[in-house]
């Protein structure tokens, strides 16, 4: 964390090239893969995500205080681009589907899995990503998705039962 | 918690077109051209000037020109501090056996978008003697890309 905070005042003292890639280097790795799940695998769409995410982080970047990660805070940014790119995207309808989520599935138990998390329905997915794929608390999701810790833990256990179904 | 990655490598072109995006939102600061590149080029041209006055060129080879495009991606490692003279030494050799050989012709750096560089215009009877050119320079030790194209001027 100390040095997430030297990479960023650094960064902040010049806003030069260097100082950016070495922050991207040091989190772009995480924040793809939680694209990469919160998109369902799709790749290009995760790819999109990330870099507006970089966009949105450095404009405010001033704004991160040391009292919470770094990499929590850019997840956070993350999260809330998708939400807005999903705000504007009248397609995604959030279906819970249980034999969708067991169609994913063929064998091999990582990737049943990775699979199985992609059909998820969104709500559930963000959740049980967040919570346990990335190891944040019920009260962290709840203020990155703007929803009540009681609906983090009725979408985690929800996302739980179609996995299961899926996975047995 | 389940045992899943919590990382993953994107594309290693997604860094550029980042970056290059986070340029032109002016949300970034382009980097100012590494000084090797600066000097190692200055110092190729300088030699290929002086041997041009100093003794007689070569006759150059009736062949091809070619681009040697040399970059600095993700393999790239910077020198060691203090160490950037011994590779400026190491181009000025190249550079000169080139010169010599009436194989140079121009030299410059490449601008983005994408990683920094250096571009170098030779000459060569065929591609079999561009690429012994090509493979002779030691930008390849340092992880260094060496993209060779022939070309009609």
């Amino acid at each position: 964390m100390n040095d997430d905070l030297a990479l960023v005042e650094r960064f902040l003292r010049g806003r030069g090239e260097e100082a950016f890639r070495a922050l991207y280097r040091a989190h772009t790795a995480a924040l793809y893969a939680l694209a990469l799940r919160l998109t369902g695998g799709d790749r290009g769409e995760a790819e999109d995500l990330v870099q507006e995410s970089w966009v949105r982080a450095l404009t405010a970047l001033q704004t991160f205080r040391a009292q919470s990660a770094l990499r929590s805070w850019l997840c956070g940014v993350l999260i809330n681009v998708r939400r807005g790119r999903m705000r504007a995207d009248w397609r995604i309808v959030d279906t819970p589907d249980v034999e969708a989520v067991a169609d994913a599935t063929d064998g091999d138990d990582a990737i049943d899995l990775e699979r199985a998390i992609a059909a998820l329905p969104d709500g559930a997915r963000d959740v049980y990503v967040l919570h346990d794929v990335h190891g944040y608390t019920h009260r962290e999701i709840a203020d990155l998705l703007g929803i009540v810790e009681g609906t983090s833990k009725s979408q985690l256990n929800r996302a739980r039962y179609l996995l299961r179904s899926s996975l047995v | 918690m389940t045992n899943l990655p919590r990382e993953r490598q994107p594309d290693s072109a997604l860094e550029e077109r980042i970056v290059s995006t986070l340029v032109a939102a002016g949300l970034v600061r382009r980097r100012r051209v590494w000084p090797f590149w600066a000097a190692a080029i200055a110092a190729v041209i300088l030699i290929a000037i002086g041997g041009t006055v100093l003794r007689p060129k070569a006759s150059p080879p009736p062949g091809n020109m070619y681009a040697l495009l040399l970059y600095e991606d993700s393999a790239w490692t910077a020198a060691p501090a203090g160490h950037s003279d011994e590779r400026l030494t190491e181009m000025r050799r190249w550079g000169d056996s080139l010169s010599r050989a009436g194989e140079f012709e121009r030299a410059g750096r490449l601008i983005g978008p994408g990683p920094a560089g250096g571009l170098f215009i030779i000459r060569a009877a065929d591609d079999a003697h561009a690429e012994r050119i090509a493979a002779s320079c030691p930008f390849h030790k340092w992880g260094g890309r060496v993209v060779l194209k022939r070309f009609e001027p």
